[in-house]
């Protein structure tokens, strides 16, 4: 009996607007429709009125958590039509801010993604975690998050000297905290057994769906424009690329959990490196032409196209969010699955719904349709956990 | 595969049904005919390995600028594939056939400058608010000339008319 189950009008975790209609068969999804464009709000077309100096503080506000990636990716797609090197100590800096935002944004979606599953103490503990690193890039930046550090030719301000043994301080309690984290995570069997094998995304769907950052990296997809299509200060530093094979939940939070120690392994080395100089080339108009800047965001590749007509601003500015690319792989890792893992897997894409969220449910047999709500959804996973820790306890399921 | 190899093969291919330029060591622009420009997609993203990316579109007062960007990851630059959609009725064959990520990059395009794309599977609005009128395409060069400031710079003057589709100063295709 089949039947559709819309969830939302929320996101269960994420609590932004995103509508899927789920087709099921009793408790098993068999095929998923999505629906974007919730919070569309023509960034795009706002940025052909605003001045090239201008734009980097507005696609700063297209995510609160990617408020350094957007920025950067514009700003290198500018660098790129003017065919420019911006000074050395501009691209460390520019590379610090990101890659701090990188460790939030994944500690984020860690806690958000223990909620879900009944781990509330994992929520907690990453909350506490990020909170020193947010201070840092306050004092960093003078902001939390929507930084205004980048600008066309380097950045808007120097990091001050006597803010760096505090930032280092920071990443070394920062990387015995995320070390803990992470073997909770690993080694936690319920984790496992609730995790693995659900919402797989396969390497030949990940190419064929344009999968992008840990989404696809879980699935072998090895990518990661970092290394790929270096930037600025990224081919002066050493680290890994994380990449797993199973393309399922357990792993995307694993290359996550992974990736932290390399940002933090990335920061450490700009701030060694960095030396004093200019933070900013003079760029005086911008021509006719061109450009096209990509940055590996937390959740994958952003892209941003800009054309020029010579004039004060942008003749078209496009702005991929990997977001856009990864939720309709949904399409794929989400058939098969059950109702009470749907919300997780959708999740677990790291979804960001400014850059684009709801659930429905049909039933293919009698064509009913329901809506489940923020709390039934999270209830539905937290009763699934609860029932595999019983099972544990009992005895009859094994790692 | 190496830039000067994959150019060489488009060229072997489809001889003067298409351009190439490059602008810089990390971009190459290949600009195609309509008619053969799913194939180029295509051979790009199935027999040179490339990786599918995402597609824009600039809108001039003749025709809409498609273009979709296929990156070459292990030899770090991106080719970029274009083709000109003619108006009044800009119409372009589906590659989301072929690469299904294309799905809703060629729903936005549609619904954004009314390019319609030929067996595409779904060619519903992917963006728009119940609320926004089915014939309105908010990004087309007409709608926005409706629209005295979205034509003007902050000095008065217009803004160019010369830039979309057509080659810039001795770079691009």
């Amino acid at each position: 009996m089949v039947k559709k189950v819309p969830i939302g009008p929320y996101h269960p975790i994420l609590e932004e607007p995103e509508f899927f209609e789920l087709h099921v068969d009793g408790e098993r999804v068999i095929d998923i429709d999505i629906t974007i464009g919730w919070s569309h709000r023509g960034i795009e077309l706002l940025s052909e009125h605003k001045t090239w100096d201008q734009v980097p503080f507005l696609v700063e506000r297209v995510c609160g958590i990617c408020s350094a990636s957007h920025p950067f990716a514009y700003v290198k797609a500018v660098d790129d039509l003017l065919g420019i090197e911006v000074p050395l100590r501009a691209q460390y800096i520019r590379v610090i801010v990101a890659e701090l935002e990188r460790i939030h944004s994944h500690l984020l979606w860690t806690g958000l993604a223990g909620h879900f599953i009944g781990y509330n103490t994992v929520f907690m503990w990453t909350w506490k975690y990020r909170e020193p690193l947010l201070d840092v890039i306050e004092a960093i930046t003078g902001n939390r998050n929507h930084y205004a550090t980048y600008r066309v030719g380097g950045v808007r301000r120097d990091i001050p000297q006597e803010e760096i043994p505090n930032t280092l301080k920071m990443l070394d309690q920062l990387e015995k905290n995320n070390d803990m984290l992470t073997k909770a995570i690993l080694d936690d069997p319920v984790i496992h057994a609730r995790t693995k094998g659900i919402g797989v995304l396969p390497t030949d769907k990940c190419r064929l769906y344009g999968a992008l950052g840990p989404t696809a990296r879980a699935g072998g997809y090895n990518i990661d424009s970092r290394r790929d299509h270096p930037i600025d200060a990224y081919d002066k530093v050493d680290f890994n690329v994380i990449v797993c094979e199973n393309g399922d939940v357990f792993d995307k939070a694993v290359v996550r959990q992974l990736e932290n120690f390399e940002s933090i392994k990335i920061i450490r080395q700009c701030l060694k490196q960095m030396e004093p100089g200019d933070i900013c080339a003079e760029i005086h108009e911008i021509p006719p032409g061109e450009g096209i800047g990509v940055y590996e965001a937390p959740r994958g590749e952003v892209l941003h196209y800009v054309r020029s007509d010579g004039g004060n601003t942008p003749l078209r500015h496009k702005i991929r969010a990997p977001s856009f690319n990864n939720i309709l792989t949904n399409e794929v890792s989400v058939p098969g699955s059950t109702i009470a893992d749907a919300g997780l897997i959708t999740a677990a894409v790291d979804p960001c719904y400014s850059c684009t969220e709801r659930v429905g449910v049909v039933d293919r047999n009698d064509g009913g349709r329901w809506f489940l709500a923020e709390g039934d959804l999270i209830r539905l996973s937290q009763e699934k956990t609860e029932e595999i820790r019983k099972r544990f306890a009992r005895g009859t399921e094994s790692t | 595969m190496e830039r000067e190899e994959v150019k060489q093969k488009i060229s072997e291919k489809f001889g003067d049904r298409v351009r190439i330029a490059e602008r810089s060591p990390k971009r190459v622009y290949v600009y195609a005919e309509n008619d053969v420009w799913v194939d180029l997609a295509a051979f790009v993203f199935n027999d040179l390995d490339a990786r599918f990316d995402t597609g824009a579109a600039v809108d001039d007062k003749d025709g809409v600028e498609v273009m979709f960007f296929f990156p070459f990851d292990a030899e770090h630059y991106y080719l970029t594939v274009k083709t000109f959609a003619k108006k009044p009725k800009p119409m372009l064959d589906s590659i989301s056939n072929i690469i299904p990520g294309a799905k809703w990059i060629e729903r936005e395009i549609f619904e954004m400058y009314e390019v319609t794309f030929r067996n595409h599977p779904d060619l519903r609005p992917v963006l728009r608010a119940d609320t926004r009128p089915v014939d309105y395409y908010p990004a087309k060069r007409e709608v926005k000339d409706e629209h005295e400031t979205a034509r003007k710079r902050d000095d008065g003057t217009e803004r160019a008319d010369e830039v979309a589709g057509k080659p810039l100063e001795g770079k691009n295709p």
